[in-house]
């Protein structure tokens, strides 16, 4: 199956000094929604545009639905929904003028544009405030203008650049939601540096990082990669209650114990051993000690230690990279 | 049946470029550049032609409206006009708003050129339109005048020409240089000058200082009058009330009293001003117009945003 998204040792040098995007050959499917996680800097806002065609690339080629990209390719943009990070907007348009604006431009008919308007309005929940300016909005109401502009044409790619940065949680989580929801029908790539957002909603990750590309997969593959801690114990107890319980876990066939932070307990089952057993036995042993528990958390930071266990290694590889 | 369908596909082709064209009109109209230049050059016709009113004939009044827009102050505003679209911040918002949507970036370019030309032409046409009419029309108690009405027609379309040059030249330099301000400064360097320069290649009456001296005889031209009667036309009297007129005019504007007449310089004596073909101007300013718009376009078509 031809993919949405192909680059082939894709590299956008600036002005012969910085490197932005470095030999990339990537491969996004249809119909997923894949991250594209970095630090700040590694080359994922830089990537989109030359998905967009508002760069040129210094060699390699990128294509969209098997189309090249480049800066007159109208049939490629007429396939992508774009939302820059933070998105700019006419102050002094309203949310039915610029959407109109966006359907123009995008070659909708009056007959089309105008019901799809109303029905993003209505679903990025800013049918309230149509009356506004939009240099009145707020970072949040900002960013679901820029979600309904980026739908307008009902693309079967979405590109969205940072689309939680600076929302508060309701807003995060509606927009998380919506990605969910997007990718039921359409490929969404998401470039962000938030890891939380990459672990709720995408199926397949790319780590970008200092132009390069340094994994791809499915999110199952890059947890497994990593040396985590299959679930840490938050205790309350005296320190020789919680040495004991230590010990007494120790012995436990199937798992290896080990102190984190204060009063915590990261706790590893062994390959092939079943998790929830070795949970229950754990939780059985705390419950005959005479310590207290205070949480269990499982999992919790597997996507970010996969991810800067990948930078990691990428740093260390040195000429081997 | 079928033309409909036509009609329609040429529509929607045209969509991207009209709903851009739309947008930047509206911009522009709202921006207080443009409010303020209208009012500004409002402002310096009326004080133009009521402080020469019952001095000068028909013909040397309208060139004395001329000069602004073709020599100073207005060149600055419309050259500021033509170097916004693409420049300083305005790229950024720019490729994310309209550029990462199915927009070619010529039709982007294009669209805002028009919409600069046509703000530009539409200032320039409100104001002086009536200006024209009421000057024409009007019972003065000087000479009666012998100004057609294709000497009015060819004089608008000229200095529209030169305004339509200035603000291409805006926009190219605005494309190649990227700063706003880095921009109007070389072309405020580079138009200045632009009489000597092009007296240096015998170009002399393509200069907008000429063009602003040929106006009143132009204005007299009648539509099947040759160049050589037009040469014939041209009279001492115009040339004396037109350097009248430039005195005057940078009086008021530092505003101090007119100064005491100075004798002709050798470009009067000559008569070269009356060399003036319309079809030579248009090609001198159209054809560069055009290079202008298109190197523009090359130059944002590879450039990255």
């Amino acid at each position: 199956m031809e993919p949405a998204i192909r680059t082939e040792h894709l590299t956008k040098i600036y002005g012969q000094r910085l490197i932005a995007v470095n030999d990339m050959n990537l491969d996004v499917p249809k119909g997923y929604v894949f991250g594209l996680l970095g630090p700040n800097g590694a080359g994922k806002t830089t990537t989109l545009r030359l998905l967009l065609g508002l760069q040129r690339p210094t060699a390699g080629r990128v294509e969209v639905f098997g189309m090249l990209c480049g800066p007159n390719a109208v049939g490629v943009r007429s396939q992508i929904g774009f939302l820059p990070t933070n998105p700019k907007f006419p102050a002094n348009q309203r949310p039915i003028e610029y959407l109109d604006l966006v359907g123009k431009l995008s070659r909708l008919p009056l007959q089309v544009r105008k019901p799809r308007i109303s029905a993003l309005l209505r679903s990025v929940g800013l049918l309230g405030a149509t009356e506004q300016r939009i240099g009145t909005f707020s970072t949040g109401m900002c960013t679901r203008l820029g979600i309904a502009a980026s739908l307008v044409a009902d693309p079967p790619l979405l590109l969205w650049d940072e689309p939680t940065a600076g929302l508060d949680p309701s807003a995060r989580r509606f927009t998380l939601d919506l990605i969910r929801e997007l990718g039921k029908t359409k490929t969404v790539v998401v470039a962000t540096h938030i890891l939380s957002d990459i672990d709720q909603i995408c199926d397949h990750i790319g780590v970008m990082h200092e132009g390069r590309m340094i994994f791809t997969g499915s999110m199952s593959d890059m947890k497994r990669r990593l040396r985590h801690d299959d679930f840490s114990l938050e205790l309350e107890g005296n320190n020789d209650e919680i040495q004991r319980l230590f010990r007494e876990l120790d012995g436990v066939d199937g798992l290896s114990i080990r102190f984190g932070r204060e009063n915590e307990l990261l706790v590893r089952v062994a390959e092939g051993r079943s998790r929830s057993g070795m949970l229950a036995e754990v939780l059985k042993l705390i419950d005959c000690s005479q310590v207290s528990l205070q949480a269990v958390n499982s999992g919790h930071n597997a996507t970010e230690n996969a991810y800067l266990q990948l930078l990691q290694e990428d740093e260390a590889h040195g000429f081997g990279r | 049946m079928d033309s409909g369908v036509k009609i329609s596909k040429t529509g929607t082709r045209m969509m991207p470029y009209l709903a851009i064209l739309r947008h930047d009109l509206g911009t522009l109209w709202k921006s207080r550049l443009v409010r303020l230049w209208l009012g500004g050059t409002a402002l310096l016709t009326l004080l133009l032609a009521t402080g020469n009113w019952g001095r000068f004939q028909d013909a040397p009044l309208i060139a004395s409206l001329q000069f602004p827009y073709l020599v100073f102050p207005w060149f600055f505003v419309v050259a500021v006009l033509g170097v916004s679209p693409v420049s300083g911040s305005h790229a950024d918002s720019l490729a994310d708003g309209i550029l990462s949507r199915p927009v070619s970036r010529w039709e982007y370019l294009l669209a805002t050129w028009s919409a600069r030309v046509v703000v530009v032409l539409s200032v320039y046409l409100v104001v002086m339109a009536p200006a024209i009419l009421v000057i024409t029309l009007a019972n003065r108690p000087v000479a009666a005048d012998s100004v057609s009405v294709y000497g009015i027609i060819s004089v608008l379309f000229v200095v529209g020409l030169v305004q339509t040059f200035l603000v291409s030249l805006g926009f190219l330099f605005g494309t190649l240089l990227r700063r706003s301000l880095l921009a109007i400064v070389v072309l405020v360097f580079l138009w200045y000058p632009i009489s000597f320069i092009l007296s240096i290649f015998s170009l002399e009456q393509f200069s907008p200082v000429s063009l602003s001296r040929a106006v009143s005889t132009q204005l007299r031209q009648s539509w099947r009058q040759s160049e050589e009667e037009a040469e014939a036309a041209a009279n001492m009297q115009d040339m004396e009330q037109f350097s009248q007129q430039m005195s005057d005019f940078f009086s008021r504007l530092s505003g101090g009293q007119p100064k005491p007449r100075t004798e002709k310089g050798d470009f009067f004596e000559t008569k070269e001003f009356a060399d003036f073909s319309l079809w030579r101007v248009s090609l001198g300013y159209g054809l560069p117009t055009a290079a202008a718009v298109f190197l523009a376009m090359l130059s944002f078509y590879w450039r990255d945003l």
